[in-house]
């Protein structure tokens, strides 16, 4: 084997072992469950409306029984939900993701909230949601 | 504020006059009225009434007694039974009523089963005299009868007599006056009718009828008698085609007299009540009615009490042009006065009885069932917005019925709780006997606004609908009047009283006038359209336009039909426009409504407003509206989502 053939043989076995490489990450995905919680300066918040976006989404439930969840795929990228009940600091959704990894992909913001009595926040100051394993 | 049944009887009875009405009364009257009529089933016993030709003299009115006696003069003191002067029957006394203040007395033996006459000449022989007459039973003591004005100022006082004994009858003028010359004669004796003019006697039973035609105006009299001491039934016989429209008009209070003549219309079987009126004019009544089949019908005319002094009368049998609603349709029978009516959601007519204390179920087979038992005198009824029915009850409550029958009380904050109406964003109106209001409740039934309604006149706020516009209309009794923007507006004058209307699509109004026994339809700015839209078998008291199986209004028309028990149908073919939708009723599921909030379509703006409505009330439909939402649909009456 002469020097260039050398050098032909380790730039191939260089890039096949780059390729496995990037193969090796896909491999890797794992899909699972991420949690929106929810920052509230409030303690008596009885709905929200909110939008998560970023890797597919797919599926999403309310963290327990009291709450009531209504979700709409906005757009390829973007879930819109709604979420009714007693409303606290915490986890309040469930998103069932293919790849939990990608959290940090994630973004999520709070669109509406309404008091226990109905009446709409004329303020989200203070509110906060994230999405994290 | 609620009323106990008594107090609110007492209310009804008191309720002052509706002085610029055919007939007088309020809308609290109208239901004391309505609530205290018997079902209408004229007797048929013996008549033995006898002809007496309009515009007889008045002389021939007299006592119909046998021949006098004898004549007895008074002999003072006779003030009181202890010192009264003695007459037989068949006498005739004279005496003066002088000084102010004079009462005279006079005994007289009656034996039980007599139809006792007492009749005085006074007036009508040219004595200043007016003249009030008093029965006393054998007690001395026990008012039995009192008449003040039968004949002109001269008084009298038939009187059927329970139990053998001495009786009493004190003759004073009126306004305790006295003087020489207040000279009277008095007759005592036993009703008896003389037979006059060319009414065939018997004619009280079909069998007996007179003859009678179609156009012709026919005399009689009705004249209680021994043999007929629960009253007097006059029956006529007169042929109708189908599709022929006749009225049967009667005048004895408009010749003068103070009586309460009654009509009514029997099939050719002679039993089956077809029609009834009372006090269609005046105390005189008048009845309208679409012939469905050819054949022999019977009017009959007799004494609303059934007893009482005799008097003569005129009954006119006209034929009529009938209205584009004619003729009707019989949808059900034998409900008790029923009144409010409201369409459920698969077409279904909804009845309020108000003697029978129910709410009943029409089927479109017209079969009758039970829908909400012990609601006290049922009045107007509407759906709400969450599919669940509500009946102004005379006790004070507005009741709550779910689609399975069950009924609670639900708003009790009205005094009078009469009509009630839900507008497209769902609120409830109702109108309020006891101010003469009109109140706005939220779709959940918290109260919201009051609008006193005074200014109108008339009996003030009464039967209610929702226009077109979603304003609420009303009848203040011959005047329709609508609540815009918080200031009434008179809409319509009409001459007859107005019931429960209704709008259609077109914003024209189909208007019940009891009084006139007749549909009455108006276009959009209240212009008569129609002075008969549709002849009602007796007095339509309150319509309603049909709905289909899927709720979808329709162009049919329906109609309660109190005093004769029925709800009826007016020809379809008659009717342009589906009715305008009553009320709101949300279409969509908790499910479909946040999706809308999260950005789908399928909520119209009418829909989005109703959730704001029943929401926060912020202007837009937001997370809050939602929230109230699915409180609301799936924590008041079970759930409603198809989550």
């Amino acid at each position: 084997m002469n020097g260039s053939r050398w050098i032909f043989a380790v730039v191939a076995a260089l890039s096949v072992a780059a390729g496995c490489s990037n193969d090796s990450t896909s491999a890797v995905a794992q899909p699972g469950t991420l949690s929106l919680r929810l920052t509230t300066p409030q303690a008596d918040d009885g709905a929200m409306t909110f939008a998560v976006s970023g890797p597919a989404i797919d599926n999403a439930t309310a963290v327990d029984v009291s709450l009531r969840l209504f979700t709409r795929q906005a757009d390829g990228s973007t879930l819109v939900g709604a979420v009714v009940g007693a409303l606290g600091n915490g986890v309040v959704v469930t998103l069932q993701v293919p790849d939990v990894g990608a959290a940090a992909r994630y973004t999520a913001r709070v669109v509406e909230v309404a008091d226990r009595q109905n009446v709409l926040r004329a303020s989200l100051a203070g509110y906060a949601l994230t999405v994290a394993p | 504020m609620r009323f106990p049944i008594p107090a609110l009887l007492l209310l009804l009875g008191a309720a002052p006059v509706l002085a610029q009405t055919p007939t007088g009364g309020s809308w609290r009257e109208a239901v004391r009225r309505l609530r205290d009529a018997p079902r209408v089933q004229l007797a048929h016993g013996a008549a033995k009434s006898r002809v007496r030709p309009k515009g007889m003299p008045r002389a021939a009115r007299r006592l119909t007694t046998a021949a006098v006696e004898s004549a007895v003069a008074e002999s003072e003191p006779n003030d009181n039974v202890a010192t009264a002067d003695s007459v037989a029957l068949g006498d005739q006394a004279t005496g003066v009523v002088n000084p102010a203040g004079d009462v005279d007395t006079w005994s007289v033996d009656l034996v039980a089963g007599q139809l006792f006459s007492v009749d005085v000449d006074a007036a009508d022989a040219g004595s200043p005299l007016d003249a009030t007459l008093a029965l006393l039973a054998p007690d001395g003591r026990t008012l039995l009868s009192f008449n003040d004005d039968f004949d002109g100022f001269d008084s009298r006082i038939s009187y059927f007599i329970p139990a053998s004994g001495r009786y009493y009858v004190m003759i004073r003028a009126f306004g305790a006056a006295g003087a020489p010359e207040l000279t009277y004669a008095i007759n005592f004796g036993k009703v008896a009718c003389p037979l006059v003019g060319a009414e065939q006697e018997p004619n009280g039973t079909p069998a007996t009828a007179s003859p009678a035609a179609i156009g012709d105006s026919v005399s009689g009299e009705i004249c209680p008698t021994d043999d007929s001491p629960a009253g007097d039934v006059d029956y006529w016989a007169f042929m109708a085609r189908a599709g022929t429209t006749v009225e049967l008009d009667i005048d004895a209070a408009q010749l003068g007299l103070p009586v309460d003549p009654v009509i009514a219309l029997y099939a050719s079987d002679g039993t089956t009540q077809l029609a009834f009126n009372d006090d269609a004019d005046g105390a005189d009544s008048r009845l309208q009615y679409s012939i469905v089949t050819t054949g022999t019908y019977y009017a009959t005319a007799a004494d609303v009490a059934g007893f009482g002094n005799p008097f003569p009368y005129v009954l006119h049998i006209r034929p009529i042009t009938p209205g584009p609603g004619d003729p009707i349709t019989v949808r059900a029978q034998g409900l008790g006065h029923p009144l409010g009516i409201a369409v459920g959601s698969t077409g279904d007519l909804f009845v309020g009885e108000v003697t029978g204390n129910r709410v009943v179920r029409v089927s479109a087979q017209g079969v009758v069932t039970t829908f909400a038992p012990g609601i006290p005198a049922p009045l107007g009824l509407a759906f709400d917005s969450f599919g669940d029915l509500l009946v102004a009850s005379v006790d004070g409550a507005v009741y709550r019925v779910t689609p399975q029958g069950q009924a609670t009380r639900f708003i009790t904050d009205a005094g009078i709780p009469f009509w009630i109406a839900v507008a497209p964003d769902g609120r409830i109106w109702l109108t309020d006997l006891s101010d003469r209001s009109l109140r706005r409740y939220s779709p959940t039934g918290q109260f919201e606004a009051r609008f006193d309604a005074i200014a109108v006149g008339g009996s003030g706020p009464g039967p209610l609908a929702i226009g077109p516009s979603g304003e609420p209309y009303f009848s203040q009794g011959t005047e329709i009047w609508r609540l815009a923007s918080g200031q009434l507006q008179r809409v319509l004058t009409d001459r007859f009283i107005i019931w429960g209307f209704a709008f259609d699509a077109a914003g024209n109004i189909y208007a019940p006038a009891p009084v006139a026994g007749r549909i009455q339809l108006f276009d959009a700015t209240g212009t008569i359209a129609a002075d008969t839209f549709a002849i009602g078998p007796d007095a339509p008291q309150a319509v309603a336009f049909g709905r289909d199986a899927s709720g979808a209004p329709v162009a049919r028309v329906f109609a309660t039909e109190s005093r004769i028990g029925q709800v009826i149908e007016v020809n379809p073919a008659g009717v342009a426009h589906v009715g305008l939708s009553v009320g709101y009723v949300p279409s969509f599921t908790v499910v479909a409504a946040a999706a809308g909030l999260l950005g789908a379509s399928g909520l119209s703006a009418a829909d989005q407003h109703y959730l704001d409505t029943v929401g926060n009330r912020n202007g837009r439909y937001d997370v809050g509206d939602l929230q109230a939402y699915i409180k609301m649909a799936e924590g008041l009456s079970g759930p409603r989502s198809d989550q």
